[in-house]
């Protein structure tokens, strides 16, 4: 495994050399708080920080994005973004969550060519976790503050240095691609990341999830859903900032003969999600979306391709505006 | 990479008004490129999404049979609300529009050969149904079916689709059709009753044979348990599911039921797939 260490001043130098060839996104914070932005070599790299409110996957699969444009009757597709990115500053359990959205977007059968050609031009730096945050729960869900999975490289702050670990191909052809930026790291540097790996790890909080896809299979018509979701707003905010929600619609915009299609996040916490012409709409309730969304992430996607689809992130509870708690369902659940 | 999102364009050629309310519509289509009419190789059973520049796409089951080579058929019903059916409905021949697909699982047609095929249908779910029974009619693949009944039934006789070829197939002998509207009116000679009642009366046989049934939920709900009583097993009833779709290619979550995605695990299902679901279908 290629090691090496940088001196975190010497974040611009690595910048600067990336800039040639693409864009390096990292951390701001601007007036909607920390977000992932491009950066300049003149721009102070934040480190201080537990986790940031969008979710990576906005690199990936914005919000909104144009999907083709039309005139008249004739139709052209948008070419895809050819940009080389280098993402900085992603914390593990939001890496490991490109891995899960890889499994929708990209399969034998349909890729989404969006999100692929942006996955394949980019270069995922994760920046391992000191603070985890009271709403983190990540080694409850198979990901943990130092995980590498997902990440091409992983990022250790030792001190006034980053200590970088290559974790895939990609990743050492990149450091190697700077020899003079990483020197290499000595034992004091390993085992002071590896105090702070196990100290973190020791603070993250953990819930027993064990059988949970079991008792899910066990109980959809359980009367337990109208109890949790009666205080939900139905606002979707927790899907819209979970790193592993993928749904969306398309959408058509049209003005005079021009126009175009747009893929837009939606979110299955909206009765629109299923509502059909006929007006007839599957999933009515509240009480019928919330059970969606908890049998999606801890059962379908377990028995389709054995993951939750929850990396413990915990911007549902922290963004939720009547404090709904995910982890207290799942104890419901449990129980 | 090819881009799936991205629609084949085609030119209406023919617009046919099936019913009296005139609120559905058959449109024959043809691929504006070779290639594209090449690469659309489809199944009974399957659907597209119509793309209609300006007011979004829709999923809508393919009417033609996979050997009407000429062209490609899809009857579609306009809702007063609806934006893409609305668009579409306005349109004239001629008019150039999108397809993109086909899409979903089919028809287990292969499982049918020597076999007897029952159909029955209710109101205008019965587009796939009549590509299917095209396909199995064509002299190329007749003879690997053995009897064909249909069972198909509307409101009223104003609102029966496809009616020339109603006609046609009722004086054919390969096929043993019977039609029915739930009430008729001073000019109708023919059966009247709902679905399920008719297929109760003429009680056809489960020996060697497999059902494809489809219709609004309702009608489904009351086919079910006259066909377990006629002997078919769960797994021996086809039918075929709606569910409001996006992508229709398991990307965009909306029409997921359970570990299913409707668009590309189904639309077709059997009975038993159904009733293993935990989510009630109908
Ligand atoms: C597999 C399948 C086959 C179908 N086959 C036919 C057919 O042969 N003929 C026919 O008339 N209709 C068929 N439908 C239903 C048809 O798709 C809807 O009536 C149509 O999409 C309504 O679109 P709209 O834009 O007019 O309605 P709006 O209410 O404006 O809907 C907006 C969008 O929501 C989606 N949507 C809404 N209702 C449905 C629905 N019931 N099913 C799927 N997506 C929906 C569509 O993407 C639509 O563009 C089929 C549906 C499915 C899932
Ligand atoms: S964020 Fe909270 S209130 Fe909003 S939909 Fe999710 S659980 Fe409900
Ligand atoms: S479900 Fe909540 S805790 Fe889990 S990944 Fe999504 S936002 Fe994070
Ligand atoms: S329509 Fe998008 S997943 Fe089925």
């Amino acid at each position: 495994m290629l090691q090496g260490l940088i001196k975190k001043e010497d974040l611009k130098k690595l910048i600067a050399s990336v800039k040639k060839e693409g864009t390096f996104y990292g951390l701001i914070r601007g007036s909607e708080g920390l977000s992932l932005s491009e950066l300049g070599p003149d721009d102070e790299v934040t480190l201080d920080y537990s986790n940031f409110k969008m979710p990576p996957k906005r690199q990936f699969f914005p919000f909104s994005e144009v999907i083709c444009t039309y005139e008249d009757e004739s139709m052209t597709d948008l070419p895809l973004s050819e940009e080389k990115a280098v993402i900085f500053g992603v914390r593990p359990c939001d890496a490991l969550s490109l891995l899960y959205l890889d499994k929708i977007f990209i399969d034998e059968k349909f890729t989404d060519p969006y999100y692929r050609s942006r996955r394949d031009n980019s270069l995922i730096i994760s920046l391992a976790c000191r603070e985890p945050l009271k709403t983190c729960f990540c080694t409850s869900v198979g990901a943990s503050p130092a995980g590498k999975k997902g990440a091409d490289i992983l990022a250790f702050e030792v001190k006034d240095s980053l200590l970088f670990e290559a974790c895939s191909e990609k990743g050492t052809r990149f450091m190697e691609n700077y020899p003079a930026i990483f020197k290499k790291p000595g034992k004091a540097d390993i085992k002071a990341r590896d105090e702070e790996v196990s100290a973190a790890e020791k603070r993250v909080q953990t819930i027993d999830l064990s059988g949970i896809t079991e008792k899910l299979q066990g109980c959809f018509d359980s009367p337990l859903w109208e109890e949790i979701s009666q205080r939900c707003l139905g606002c979707g905010v927790c899907t819209y900032t979970c790193p592993t929600c993928h749904c969306f619609g398309l959408y058509d915009e049209k003005v005079e003969l021009k126009g175009r299609r747009i893929r837009v996040q939606d979110s299955c916490m909206f009765p629109s999600f299923t509502l059909e012409a006929s007006g007839h709409n599957p999933r009515t309730s509240n009480e019928e979306r919330m059970r969606q969304r908890i049998m999606h992430k801890f059962r379908y996607t377990v028995e389709n391709f054995e993951d939750i689809f929850c990396v413990g992130c915990g911007r549902c509870i922290s963004n939720c505006p009547v404090n709904m708690d995910i982890r207290e369902t799942l104890a419901e659940v449990i129980k | 990479m090819a881009n799936p999102y991205f629609p084949k364009l085609v030119t209406i050629e023919k617009i046919t008004i099936e019913n009296e309310a005139r609120d559905l519509k058959t449109f024959r289509l043809a691929f504006c490129n070779r290639d594209d009419k090449k690469s659309f190789k489809y199944e009974c059973g399957q659907f597209a999404m119509l793309s209609v520049p300006g007011a979004g796409e829709s999923p809508i089951g393919i009417a033609s049979s996979p050997l009407d080579e000429q062209y490609l058929e899809f009857t579609v019903k306009c809702y007063p609300t609806g934006v893409v059916t609305t668009a579409l409905h306005n349109l004239e021949e001629g008019a150039r529009i999108g397809v993109r697909g086909p899409y979903g699982n089919s028809f287990p047609l292969k499982e049918l050969e020597r076999k007897n095929v029952l159909i029955v249908g209710g109101g205008f779910a019965f587009t796939t149904l009549r590509s299917t029974i095209r396909y199995m009619l064509n002299e190329k693949s007749r003879a690997r079916f053995e009897n064909i009944t249909v069972i198909y039934g509307a409101r009223s006789p104003g609102e029966l689709i496809y009616k020339p070829e109603l006609k046609e197939w009722e004086e054919r002998d390969e096929i043993e059709m019977y039609v029915t509207v739930d009430r008729g009116d001073e000019d109708w000679k023919g059966r009247e009753g709902f679905v399920p009642a008719v297929l109760q009366e003429i009680a056809p046989s489960s020996e060697n044979a497999i059902v494809l049934v489809c219709g609004p939920p309702i009608m489904l709900k009351f086919t079910m348990l006259p066909l377990l009583d006629l002997g078919f097993s769960p797994d021996r009833i086809i039918t075929s599911l709606e569910r409001r779709m996006s992508c229709g290619i398991g990307k965009c979550g909306r029409c997921n039921i359970g570990t299913m995605y409707v668009c590309k695990d189904g639309p077709v299902l059997s009975y038993k797939q159904i009733q293993e679901l935990s989510e009630e279908i109908f």
